[in-house]
């Protein structure tokens, strides 16, 4: 393998779309990978590089381990899986917010500055796919809450009395409203992430500095 | 007493190596500590349990310790690196040497995190009491005839210096707040953290240009040009310098062609310094030397020495290296009359011989057959005279 060929991991889903789009403005050939496929890896013809598809979550151990050089992926997931890696450029898609939502008939007492009173909710469990910014979150506010790790649904876990409340990502809403939560206090904002690992950015350094110079000019 | 299932396994990030995995991890390791030793280095060991309070003094720290308690109720650690326990020894036992010191040590690490090997076989070096440049160079020059003495392909060495952020963060009298937050975006190499601190706070253009350059100061010596313009603060004249003369004496060394220098390896505020590096390898994720100057170290432990050194994971070059072939024994020896067998087997041995002895009586052809499926090239059949 050339010296500077590089494997690059992208999300599947709605955020592939995304990083196509922004990888092809940057110059790599893109064109033979299809959204939809069941193919999970795609060679760019004459841009010494090929695209993994990986679920999002993963994406910081690929890259973590060197097994991708780079990776696009959702700052929450960078926060949560907490790995070693390089955060190179935001790239400003893939906007979200990570909420604490809870059942719209038991929302706690609003106080004088219009915010909700969390004090209730301490010792109460909290249903997330993201216990790390969960617990990361609480510790910070002097609150005990358990977080419950769930792998999907969440909305469901405080219907059934799983859990008090849920910590999620949001990005319109929707999802909350048509399940009857409502958003009682914003842990933080994400937005996506170019990552890379911190030997191949060394290693790679013009090419992947280079394709982040791109990158960083294309989403300003 | 029959093991139970948990009995038959081993934890997680443990490994067993087997003849071939373990002659080749002892042949990389001697080649190694035998070039220390050209370059009078003298190895030295460590216990392998150290009390906590060494290792790791920061109580309120996220550490990957695996740890345990004495029957006195002290928390002990088994040790996760050398430095520190070498810096602890040296200060208790060692405190009218000769300075410089020169050590170096090779032996088992462990750290209780997610990656693949908890436990790995580190070779290092600790050349302590000088603050000399040269001292760095030396060590440089050192981790580099090692990896050429161990055949290693392509590696690349990058040279840069902890001491600038920190030093600008002094010169410029950051906030706390502000210091803590660079110094957490640099812990985690996170550019957009840095960036977003930087031009979101009230700094001196000077400083806010310096800073969000810095990270990407890396090639050969136009990178120390680039710094030049800044050096009217002194902690950053004070590593150029030191960086210009190290390089110089690389090139004496005859090594200078593995070397970059590189502003960009951010590695947060640990006991590093001054100058630091890292030895990379394509295709292994994580470096495989790490080291630097680690002034601070000493004067935590009450002494006032300069000292510098790295540590090579020799896990990570097995894991590189080309398949190897275990040395077998030279002869066979195979016979009716065990006395006569075992009386051909220490002359045998006492002339130099590697020799295999059958164990009972063997038929010819099956002693034709064990020799040939264990590699041994010669049979030697004890008749009964």
């Amino acid at each position: 393998m050339p010296k500077n060929y590089l494997t690059i991991a992208l999300p599947k889903g709605k955020l592939l779309t995304d990083s196509v789009a922004l990888l092809t403005e940057a110059g790599l050939d893109c064109r033979s990978v299809e959204n939809d496929s069941r193919k999970l890896l795609f060679d760019l013809p004459g841009s010494e590089a090929r695209i993994i598809i990986c679920r999002p979550t993963d994406i910081p151990t690929y890259v973590e381990q060197g097994a991708a050089d780079i990776g696009f992926v959702g700052k929450d997931t960078v926060i949560e899986q907490n790995k070693d890696v390089a955060e190179l450029v935001d790239l400003k898609f893939g906007y979200c917010r990570f909420v604490v939502a809870m059942p719209e008939e038991s929302l706690p007492q609003k106080l004088p500055d219009g915010l909700y009173d969390l004090s209730v909710l301490n010792h109460k469990r909290a249903a997330t796919k993201f216990p790390r910014v969960a617990q990361l979150f609480f510790n910070e506010h002097g609150m005990q809450v358990t977080p419950i790790k769930l792998h999907g649904n969440i909305e469901l876990a405080p219907r059934v009395g799983l859990a008090e409340m849920i910590v999620d990502i949001v990005s319109t809403g929707k999802t909350l409203r048509e399940n009857k939560l409502a958003e009682v206090a914003q842990i933080l904002e994400a937005t996506s992430r170019m990552i890379a690992n911190r030997v191949s950015y060394r290693v790679k350094y013009e090419r992947i500095q280079g394709l982040a110079e791109k990158i960083r000019v294309l989403v300003q | 007493m029959e093991r139970s299932s948990l009995g038959l396994k081993i934890p997680e990030g443990m490994i067993d190596l087997l003849p071939a995995e373990l002659a080749q991890l002892e042949e990389l390791e001697g080649k190694a500590i035998s070039v220390c030793k050209n370059w009078s280095y003298q190895k030295v060991a460590t216990p392998g349990l150290e009390y906590r309070a060494c290792v790791e003094p920061d109580a309120d720290k996220d550490d990957h310790l695996y740890k345990f308690f004495d029957k006195n109720g002290h928390i002990l650690a088994l040790r996760p690196e050398f430095t520190t326990p070498i810096a602890r020894m040296v200060a208790t036992r060692q405190k009218g040497g000769q300075f410089p010191l020169r050590f170096c040590y090779s032996g088992d690490v462990y750290r209780n995190d997610s990656a693949r090997y908890r436990e790995f076989r580190q070779v290092g070096v600790e050349l302590i009491g000088s603050n000399n440049d040269i001292a760095d160079a030396e060590v440089i020059a050192l981790a580099i005839e090692i990896m050429k003495t161990l055949a290693i392909k392509n590696f690349q060495l990058n040279l840069g210096h902890n001491g600038i952020f920190s030093g600008l963060a002094e010169e410029m009298k950051f906030e706390t707040k502000v210091r803590e937050e660079l110094e957490d975006g640099i812990a985690r190499k996170d550019m957009v953290k840095l960036e977003k601190i930087i031009s979101s706070n009230d700094l001196p253009e000077s400083a806010k240009e310096l800073l969000l350059s810095l990270p990407y100061l890396t090639g050969k010596e136009e990178v120390l040009d680039k710094l030049q313009n800044w050096t009217h603060i002194k902690p950053i004249r004070k590593a150029v310098e030191s960086l210009r003369t190290i390089y110089l004496y690389l090139k004496e060394f005859g090594v200078q062609d593995y070397v970059s220098l590189d502003l960009g390896i951010l590695r947060g505020f640990s006991y590093y310094t001054g100058a630091i590096f890292e030895g990379y390898l394509p295709g292994i994720g994580v470096p495989l030397i790490e080291g630097g100057r680690y002034d601070g170290l000493y004067a935590d432990f009450g002494m006032n020495h300069g000292a510098t050194g790295f540590a090579v994971n020799l896990g990570f070059i097995l894991e590189k290296a080309a398949d190897f072939e275990l040395d077998m024994a030279d002869v066979l020896v195979y016979g009716q009359s065990p006395g006569a067998v075992i009386k051909r087997c220490r002359e045998l041995r006492k002339s130099g011989k590697k020799v295999e002895m059958a164990l009972g009586f063997l038929a010819d052809t099956d002693a034709r057959n064990m020799a040939s499926s264990r590699g041994i090239a010669l049979l030697e059949k004890i008749e009964i005279t």
